[in-house]
């Protein structure tokens, strides 16, 4: 993952994303989705969020979820640096921090 | 092509012992046997490719429907066109071994066709097999690449009703499935369907399993998992064996956990430690070997352990009859190797470097690559991509080769100056320049640098692996510089540096082990392409003679035969028709050899040379010479005949007086164009626009006129010489002064013609100057004044005498047979002009089809008349022709009656195709 600033409407689509799939992820598969980061919710759900580079890489994550056979929820562009993005589901209070390494 | 044929991709899978039995869905694909796209769509684990082994293992429903089955395992590398179909090609192979051995090598060859030219000659040796196929491509959603989803809608465009398509894919693919889905071409299995019904995991649990579940456990399990095959079968196999079973099930149906992984567990607490960590250790392989696992893990029972694994039903999926492969099914590796990168990241690597030596070892540098990638053992990897790069040219995987550079970190490419230039190769010829610049650039970097300070230290210091490769590196870095320059326009720069190539060659010869000679044959074909282009034809001709030699001496015949056509090309836009026929004539010699299979460009040397025998007004032999090129078909074809056959075929109809039919082959022959590097020096409009200006097609005349943006004040060059030396023809045969037509006057077209022949001159282009010559010539007999048209005919026909031109003046007609007949009168050439009479008379030749144009009108057309009936071939009405000639629309009427009379029809539209039969057109209108 590269130092690409994450504000929207940038020309290759980079910015700070929210994957929510189905059912609960152990935080061993941080690894698989590139090192983004796994927050499980309440509602059995599991968003895998952080920066992505472009959307190349945007689709190629959501690649590997289809690979896993995770049913997917949602995907929502947020906002780096401010608390909530449109998600509209309860989480951890600490979810909006930049994962990546 | 890929190096070796994996055997293991093609291995039709055998439906396994024990096996729920899905008869309603067997039911469905057996009733679909008319749909040509069988879609099988779901994610992973929801038994595609189980199910598909089990409906080609049955009995079709019918005797009738009768059925071989090929299957092809797709994977990443796949990606690459000329894998992808070449592993189709060897797929359908397995149960119709002489099917597709041409396409085969088409692909393998160095200049392959189009996909589409492969496909259709696949589908033509399709349409003549018999019986019917039922062709599996498992887990197409590996593929990405447009190209090869184009391909495939093309095939299934056109697929035969024996050939069914069966996609097995975690995604839909991009294919034109909407309208597939309209008209009934396809049948669709999707994860409800194929998902297990309470009964099924009934059947499956208790049954195949031998599970002694309860109702209640077998629901509380079919609805947690939904019906989701992999997860029921990670259940069964942790239920095994296990006392409190509803405890368990319990347990997880209230659990939120991915429940592939959660079992997944289960399963692996369950095994003794040596096969957990069997398991885990070679979940990083794509396929399993025992030799391969044994390299891996570091022990001796690979083959017993593999056994194992095979009889206990954990996950592993044979991959041929004799139990030597296997694989893991996807998402049970994909969570194993989940579990090994997180709890021994450096563990995963060293078993990848260990994967990557036993590869190499074992002859498959493809995948020593892969897992030195995959295992971030980038000094390795490129250490074994340089040693595989000159074979991967060759066998043209630039797409995988730039994949791999791609990989690697910057710096560790820009230390390696043989993989930096390989890489702005891989660029150029995957038709990308950015980059292309940067990448030679690092390499030179190190050319500058003394030799002593290359070893340099730690990460400055230069690596290079490949010593013969780094001999050649200053002449492959000028080739590529070439290249570069020529795709950004620049052929100045183009010619330099291609030069300086040849010069390097000539420096470095005694440092190599074997002479350069592919180099020199690149460097000299773009010097030519380079001169030609620009109108230099006489350095054209020797760059393309200089890399027809290296060529012949490294053995390429194939490449050979494309430069024989851009030489031929050079020749006969040079004037030297002999030398042309010479170079067709020798390019032939060279692919005689009977043992040799039929080359690429074969066809087009025919094609080349029938032309040359229409322009000697041979055309019994000219149509004869089409039909072997016609007769060798696509295979022997190169992408550009099928449109250089058209127009060959379209210019002898021409000639013959069939206009209709030439414009209708012109403009198919505009449809099949593709272009290549070459100058499009004759392009196909302007021979059409040639036509139409002999049938009179006034404003369709005009229309490519406007079209082209041509103009009679234009700046003159090279590339635009056909189209100039055709406007100059378009305004001449303008009733009048040519005022009238709004595309240049008489005077101005004169004008046009002398500085088209001072350039023509200047670019000692003798075969545009005997045209242009002529057409001066007619010109001045317009005007009345014969002395001075017979002046540049002189000229004009003892240039082409020697190299024996007769079409260029006989397809001229009546206005020509006046001027020669004057020229004969004058004793200039007189046994040639006598020749060009006779043909123009007709008769004495039985080789000459006489046009109908000599054909007389027993009452001639006046010269009114002959300007009314132009005006008829254009979409004027009456009154606006009768405007146009400043006349009354009665006289128009009398003129039109009249000429229906002599013309013996009763219609506008019959009289303008008499008159398109009869030439009347072309002539000139005298004044």
């Amino acid at each position: 993952m590269g130092q690409t600033r994450a504000t929207p409407g940038q020309p290759h689509g980079a910015g700070c994303y929210e994957i929510r799939v189905e059912g609960h992820l152990a935080k061993r598969w941080a690894g698989w989705f590139d090192g983004l980061k796994l927050i499980r919710q309440s509602d059995g759900t599991t968003l895998i969020s952080g920066l992505v580079e472009d959307q190349a890489a945007l689709h190629g994550l959501l690649q590997k979820v289809r690979d896993t056979g995770l049913p997917l929820v949602g995907v929502t562009r947020v906002e780096p640096d401010r608390g909530t993005g449109s998600t509209a589901t309860p989480r951890e209070p600490d979810n909006h921090q930049r994962s990546t390494p | 092509m890929p190096a070796a044929l994996l055997e293991t991709k093609l291995y039709l899978p055998r439906p396994r012992v024990g096996l729920v039995r899905r008869p309603r869905l067997v039911e469905r694909l057996d009733a679909a046997s008319a749909a040509k796209l069988m879609l099988v769509s779901a994610p992973a684990g929801f038994g595609k490719s189980t199910l598909l082994a089990e409906w080609l293992a049955g009995e079709p429903a019918a005797p009738a429907a009768a059925r071989s089955a090929a299957w092809l395992q797709l994977d990443r590398d796949d990606n690459d066109p000329t894998s992808f179909w070449t592993y189709l090609i060897a797929a359908l192979r397995t149960v119709m071994p002489e099917l597709g051995a041409s396409e085969l090598a088409l692909l393998a060859s160095p200049q392959p066709p189009s996909i589409q030219v492969v496909l259709t000659t696949l589908l033509n040796d399709l349409g003549t097999a018999s019986g019917s196929i039922v062709l599996v491509l498992d887990d197409y959603h590996l593929i990405e690449s447009h190209e090869i989803h184009d391909g495939m809608a093309f095939l299934l465009d056109h697929l035969p009703a024996h050939l069914q398509l069966v996609i097995a894919s975690r995604a839909d693919p991009a294919m034109p499935l909407a309208r597939l889905r309209a008209r009934g071409d396809l049948i669709e299995l999707r994860a409800a369907e194929l998902r297990f019904t309470p009964s099924e995991a009934a059947t499956y649990l208790n049954g195949a399993m031998g599970l002694a579940l309860t109702p209640q456990d077998v629901a509380a399990l079919e609805q947690r998992t939904e019906g989701w095959i992999a997860a029921l079968q990670l259940a069964a196999l942790s239920i095994q064996g296990r006392d409190d079973v509803t405890g368990f099930i319990a347990g997880f149906a209230g659990d939120d956990r991915y429940i592939v992984d959660y079992l997944a567990e289960e399963v692996l607490q369950r095994q003794p430690p040596a096969v957990r960590d069997f398991l885990l250790q070679t979940s990083i392989l794509r396929r399993l070997s025992a030799p391969l696992c044994d390299a891996v893990t570091g022990k001796t029972s690979g083959r017993a352990t593999l056994e194992a694994l095979d009889r206990g039903n954990l996950f592993v999926v044979p991959l041929d009859d004799r139990r030597h492969a296997y694989r893991y099914h996807h998402l049970f590796a994909d969570v194993l190797r989940v579990r090994l990168t997180d709890e021994s990241p450096e563990l995963a690597r060293r078993l990848h470097r260990r994967a990557s030596d036993w590869y190499a070892e074992n002859g498959d540098p493809s995948m020593a690559i892969e897992h030195a990638l995959a295992g971030d053992h980038f000094e390795r990897a490129a250490d074994l991509v340089e040693l595989a790069m000159p074979v991967a040219r060759r066998d043209r995987q630039e797409i995988t080769l730039r994949r791999w550079l791609e990989l690697l970190p910057e710096e560790v490419m820009a230390v390696r100056p043989v993989l930096s230039n390989g890489y702005a190769g891989c660029l150029l010829t995957t038709g990308v320049i950015d980059g292309v610049d940067r990448h030679l650039r690092d390499a030179e970097r190190w050319l500058d640098v003394p030799l002593e300070q290359r070893a340099g230290t730690g990460t400055t210091r230069m690596v290079v692996v490949d010593q013969n490769e780094f001999h050649r590196l200053p002449a492959a870095l000028a080739v590529h510089r070439a290249g570069l320059a020529l795709v950004t326009g620049d052929l100045s720069g183009t010619v330099a540096h291609a030069h300086r190539a040849l010069h390097l060659i000539d420096e470095t010869s005694d440092l190599l082990a074997v002479d350069y000679d592919l180099g020199r044959g690149a460097a000299n074909a773009l010097i030519g392409l380079a001169t030609w282009t620009a109108g230099d034809l006489n350095s054209a001709r020797d760059g393309y003679l200089g890399s027809l030699e290296s060529m012949r001496r490294a053995g390429h015949v194939a490449d050979l035969l494309g430069c024989s056509i851009a030489l031929a090309d050079i020749q006969i836009a040079l004037g030297r028709l002999r030398d042309a026929e010479r170079t067709y004539d020798q390019a032939l010699q060279l692919v005689a050899d009977p043992a040799r299979p039929l080359l690429r460009g074969t066809a087009d040397m025919y094609v080349g040379l029938s032309a040359l025998h229409r322009e000697r007004n041979d055309f019994a032999r000219a149509r004869e010479l089409l039909a072997i090129s016609t007769t060798l078909g696509e295979n022997g074809a190169l992408p550009q005949n099928r449109y250089r056959q058209r127009v060959v075929s379209a210019r002898i109809r021409e000639a013959e007086g069939d206009l209709a039919g030439a414009v209708e082959l012109l403009t198919e022959a505009q449809s099949v164009y593709v272009g290549d590097f070459s100058p499009n020096v004759r392009p196909v409009p302007a021979l059409r626009a040639r036509v139409w200006i002999r049938q009179g097609r006034v404003d369709d005349v005009r229309g490519w006129v406007h079209e082209r943006a041509l103009s009679v004040a234009d700046d003159l060059s090279y590339l635009r010489e056909y189209e100039h030396i055709t406007l100059a023809r378009a305004v001449l045969a303008q009733p009048g002064t040519g005022r009238e037509a709004g595309l240049g006057t008489h005077d101005q077209a004169s004008e046009l013609l002398a500085r088209l022949l001072g350039a023509a001159e200047a670019g000692h282009r003798e075969g545009s100057v005997v045209e242009i010559l002529m057409l001066q010539a007619l010109a001045y007999r317009l005007r009345g004044d014969l002395p001075a048209a017979l002046i540049p005919l002189e000229r004009a026909l003892r240039m082409a005498e020697p190299e024996g031109y007769v079409r260029i003046f006989v397809d001229e007609g009546p206005a020509m047979a006046s001027l020669l007949t004057a020229a004969a009168g004058e004793g200039i050439a007189p046994g040639y002009v006598g020749g060009l009479l006779a043909a123009l008379g007709g008769g004495q030749d039985e080789h000459v089809t006489r046009p109908p144009a000599t054909e007389a009108l027993i009452d001639p057309l006046s010269r009114r008349e002959l300007d009314v009936l132009r005006l008829l071939g254009s979409d004027l009405g009456g009154p606006e022709i009768a405007r146009e000639l400043v006349v009354s629309l009665n006289t128009v009427r009398t003129h039109t009656k009249n000429i229906y009379a002599k013309l013996g029809v009763t219609n506008r539209r019959a009289a303008v195709r008499r008159a398109g039969e009869l030439d009347l057109l072309s002539r000139t209108p005298g004044r």
